[in-house]
């Protein structure tokens, strides 16, 4: 049985302007010890998803309408509160992207810490105090029994991500999710951070779901990749399998417009820039929402008024489009 | 490339900000270096890319070659002439030739002022034309930038940083600059709206004879924007080069550091860029 | 962006085919986004006590600007046998000591009150905009000696350096009251203007301007203050009821306008002897003053929550 398995979510924000579609339909699933990057830029919805897996999107104005979570056979979305408090923290942790407002400033570092462990497992405070020195001295802060007592300002950007990661990991979490952990990173630090993502979730064999922007951090840390766009995933593969042969337009123009670090010609070359702008999410367009800003959309082949399903291309490659790279070789090349 | 003088020369540039503390009489403490000795040159046409990580000080560097901040120390010989020194009045008009782009596209617009009184702004100051005449210059720029000219009575708050971003840049290019100084001018944009940035900065730089200062943090944008290279850590230039060379060959370690810890879209490359990254960190002093 | 620019054409890169930028890509569209000011308009009308405040507020206005015109009565025309009356259907708020109307009374008294809030609020906002926005602009060694000088200011009683005021300009008129009253309390305007420019001059356009070459007094002018317009409106109000209360209180001790001319302030003090008899002659100006200060607060109060900087919505690229 998969550890966490999501089928057709549809989350909507309920506001004065409208309904916003801001998840739309995504069905995935992720097993022990497995990494998956979600990929998107802003207002794909890939941070909503993880919101909602977690129950914690604010409702009003937000609702789960459609859809299930199911974690190890439970539906996450028929608890109440109070069960899913017990499931938050224990058995799914989730570290956010501000590592600067994301602990409390008011807190030394070993409150923050216990408070959980004493929540799930009621240690007492030695106890308590022991596992916090562990935790930190997992994720590799030096000093871990003097730094406990510091407050979270004496920590560094990437000092506090690593506190996060230890909050986290206090009550040995079977999923992390991990929402753009390292976007406010220096580049160093990032890597550094990812780097103890990797080995931890191989160490504690804990699932973990990478939300990011970023096609490289996915590149590096995930198995599995899903390519969000507008509420809804349009392509699925395994990590390799993806950045070799990427078959929806959207991906492929990610891809393109990524800045390349070496190659020929970086300087004097264009980025392949995709024109226009995310659709609206209070009334997507009908049909695939990529197609206005699809350079393989035609007139007559439906694009426009059907929305395309997520079918099966090859072996572990799901993809959402008409026109998927292997069958447009295979096409008439358009005029 | 060429023999000619450079556009702009930065010497030993020095920018301290004294850390004030003290209960009732403040007092000065200790100093932030936050530019400790720069020194670099760029040809006119070309691109010096400046590379460094929050806090390097490279933002600063650019505000102070523009005479936003005051130097500490230093000089910023523009044009042939030390800015650092000149009067009033011909700093007034050397702005023009020198033009800065900023990275949010949010506070970098003056939310009470249309698009087209952003961009006639520099005419305005400049009293440069007549009323008409810089109306129709704005339609021009807005044009030029991708910017439906059509939109000039409209405010900033109503369209995405994309958009916004090319209002800036607009406003940037409408006294002919020489120089401009791109601080980190895509960072808060989505990748794809960032490469049509990018890409508008090639071609504006292609048209225009434009020579650029292109500072971020990102060295995949860097890369793809510059012919030259400098690294810049706490203050300082720890390496300078071509762009190829730097890349392809550095000699630093905190460079290589850099280099390695990139998150690269290549999951093949994954497992070697780790390793290097282990060697690095394992020989790299922590500071 | 026009969707015919060239520009916006994906390029090919080797392994890609050649394609042009699809048609209908809606690129250079504005986004319809609600304006700050309207959305503010909307958040204060979902504030039931302040919408009631603010009719009740204007309707005194119109009505003290309205009826003196329209009224039967003349205010000022003594008739010793029309004296201390109840209300009636000729005096809906019956007589004063001296026959006058005072409905009228009230109204005419209502115009010189409200001149001297207004006059005052405005003078209040005028320096407190030229003192703080030239410490918050300039900073530094000024900022620190300006600031200072406001603390110290800040100790002085209100009232009663209003009346040393009064006392030191001599004649007591509109104008010297409202001079009296602006000069006493402008400070936590001047704070609050201070405050806001200094978190405006962090924003990139005020950079911008000053990288394009425009001087200070351009810099003040057109990108800071017309952006603390919100700032001050709110300042406005919450100055206004306690100048007329202020206004009030000068006039009730005897230091008001001089008759024949009265603010509500006056009235109520020409009541103070009637009290006993026939309340109403000072119970009418005094329930003015009650219901103005009242509004007034309520008015500032649902401004400040329609504008609170926390609640707008957040712009993403």
């Amino acid at each position: 049985m998969a550890l966490l398995e999501v089928k057709g979510l549809k989350t909507h924000f309920f506001t004065r302007e409208g309904v916003v579609r801001a998840v739309d339909g995504v069905t995935f699933s992720v097993d022990a010890g497995q990494a998956i990057g979600i990929v998107g830029e802003s207002g794909s919805g890939k941070s909503v998803t993880a919101l909602s897996i977690m129950g914690l999107i604010p409702r009003p104005p937000a609702r789960i309408v459609d859809g299930s979570v199911e974690f190890q056979g439970r539906d996450l979305t028929t608890l109440s509160d109070r069960q899913l408090e017990d499931v938050r923290g224990r058995e799914i942790a989730m570290i956010f992207q501000d590592p600067m407002t994301s602990l409390n400033p008011t807190l030394k570092i070993k409150t923050q810490i216990t408070e959980v462990l004493d929540r799930h497992f009621g240690y007492s405070k030695d106890e308590a105090g022991r596992r916090a020195v562990e935790l930190l001295e997992e994720v590799r802060i030096p000093n871990a029994s003097e730094r406990l007592e510091d407050y979270p300002h004496r920590f560094s950007g990437g000092m506090r991500q690593r506190v996060m990661i230890a909050i986290a990991l206090a009550c040995n979490p079977k999923l992390l999710i991990a929402d753009e952990p390292t976007t406010a990173l220096d580049v160093t630090v990032q890597a550094e951070i990812l780097d103890l993502l990797e080995e931890l979730r191989r160490d504690h064999e804990m699932g973990l779901i990478l939300i990011t922007h970023d096609m490289g951090v996915v590149a590096e840390v995930a198995d599995e990749v899903a390519v969000m766009y507008a509420g809804q995933i349009v392509e699925h593969a395994p990590t390799l399998e993806l950045f070799d042969h990427p078959e929806h337009p959207y991906t492929e123009a990610l891809l393109g417009a990524l800045p390349q670090l070496e190659g020929e010609d970086v300087r004097e070359g264009r980025l392949l820039s995709i024109p226009g702008r995310p659709p609206d999410l209070i009334a997507p367009p009908p049909g695939c929402r990529f197609a206005p800003r699809c350079p393989y959309a035609h007139l007559g082949d439906g694009c426009a008024d059907n929305e395309p399903e997520l079918r099966r291309i090859r072996q572990n490659h799901l993809v959402r489009s008409r026109h998927p790279a292997s069958e447009r070789q295979r096409e008439a090349a358009p005029v | 490339m060429s023999e000619r003088e450079p556009l702009l020369v930065v010497d030993d540039l020095r920018k301290e900000f004294p850390v004030r503390s003290g209960f009732l009489i403040e007092r000065v403490t200790r100093t932030v270096k936050a530019v400790d000795g720069v020194s670099f040159a760029i040809q006119p046409g070309r691109t010096l890319g400046l590379v460094g990580e929050s806090g390097s000080g490279k933002s600063t560097t650019g505000y102070c070659i523009l005479q936003l901040v005051k130097p500490t120390a230093g000089s910023v010989r523009f044009k042939g002439k030390e800015l650092t020194t000149i009067g009033r009045g011909e700093l007034r008009t050397l702005r023009r030739d020198m033009q800065i782009i900023f990275q949010d596209p949010y506070s970098s617009l003056d939310p009470r002022m249309t698009v087209g009184d952003i961009v006639s702004e520099p005419l305005q100051i400049h009293g440069v034309g007549t009323r008409r005449d810089r109306r129709l210059r704005v339609r021009e720029l807005l044009d030029v930038v991708g910017f439906n000219p059509d939109y000039e009575n409209r405010y900033p708050h109503e369209f995405s940083g994309g958009q916004r971003q090319r209002i800036g840049v607009a406003r940037a290019l409408a006294l002919n600059p020489d120089l401009i100084i791109c601080d980190e001018p895509v960072s808060a944009l989505d990748v794809s709206i960032q490469a049509q940035i990018l890409n508008l900065l090639k071609d504006l730089q292609r048209d225009f004879g434009l020579t650029y200062l292109f500072i971020s943090h990102d060295l995949a944008v860097v890369r793809s924007m510059s012919d030259d290279i400098a690294v810049m850590k706490d203050g300082k230039i720890v390496e300078t080069g071509l762009a190829d060379e730097v890349y392809e060959r550095p000699k630093e370690r905190y460079t290589r550091a850099l280099l390695a810890a990139v998150p690269v879209p290549d999951p093949r490359k994954m497992q070697e860029r780790r390793h290097e990254r282990r060697r690095l960190s394992h020989s790299l002093a922590q500071g | 962006m026009s969707t015919t620019d060239p520009r916006d054409a994906v390029v090919a890169e080797p392994a890609v085919p050649e394609v042009v930028a699809g048609a209908g890509a809606h690129a250079g569209a504005p986004m319809a986004r609600a304006s700050l000011w309207r959305d503010a308009w909307r958040r204060y009308l979902q504030n039931k006590g302040a919408v009631i405040a603010g009719a009740i507020f204007l309707l005194i206005v119109l009505f003290c600007l309205i009826w003196p015109i329209i009224s039967p009565h003349d205010a000022n025309k003594v008739d010793l046998t029309q004296a201390r009356q109840g209300p009636s259907l000729e005096h809906p708020l019956g007589t004063d000591a001296f026959g006058r109307d005072m409905l009228t009374r009230v109204a005419l008294a209502g115009r010189i009150s409200l001149a001297i809030g207004l006059g005052a609020t405005v003078a209040i906002l005028v320096f407190g905009v030229i003192y703080g926005s030239t410490a918050g602009f300039f900073g530094g060694r000024l900022d620190n000696i300006q600031m200072r000088l406001l603390d110290a200011l800040y100790g002085l009683p209100y009232l009663p350096f209003a009346i040393i005021l009064l006392a030191i300009i001599g004649t007591i008129n509109m104008w010297t009251m409202i001079l009296a009253l602006s000069i006493a309390s402008w400070f936590t305007a001047a704070r609050i203007v201070r405050g806001q420019i200094i978190t405006l001059k962090q924003n990139d356009y005020v950079r911008a301007a000053q990288a394009l070459g425009a001087r200070w007094y351009r810099i003040l002018s057109r990108h800071l203050l017309p952006n603390t317009l919100g700032v001050l409106i709110i300042a406005m109000f919450l100055e206004l009821p306690g100048v007329i209360l202020g206004e009030a209180f000068l006039g009730f001790i005897g230091l008001g306008i001089s008759p024949p001319d009265a603010s509500l302030g006056s009235m109520a003090e020409e009541g103070r002897s009637e009290y006993r008899a026939n309340p109403h002659i000072m119970f009418v100006p005094g329930l003015a003053i009650a219901i103005l200060v009242l509004c007034a607060n309520f008015i500032a109060d649902g401004m400040r929550d329609a504008l609170d900087p926390r609640t707008r919505e957040t712009k993403e690229g």
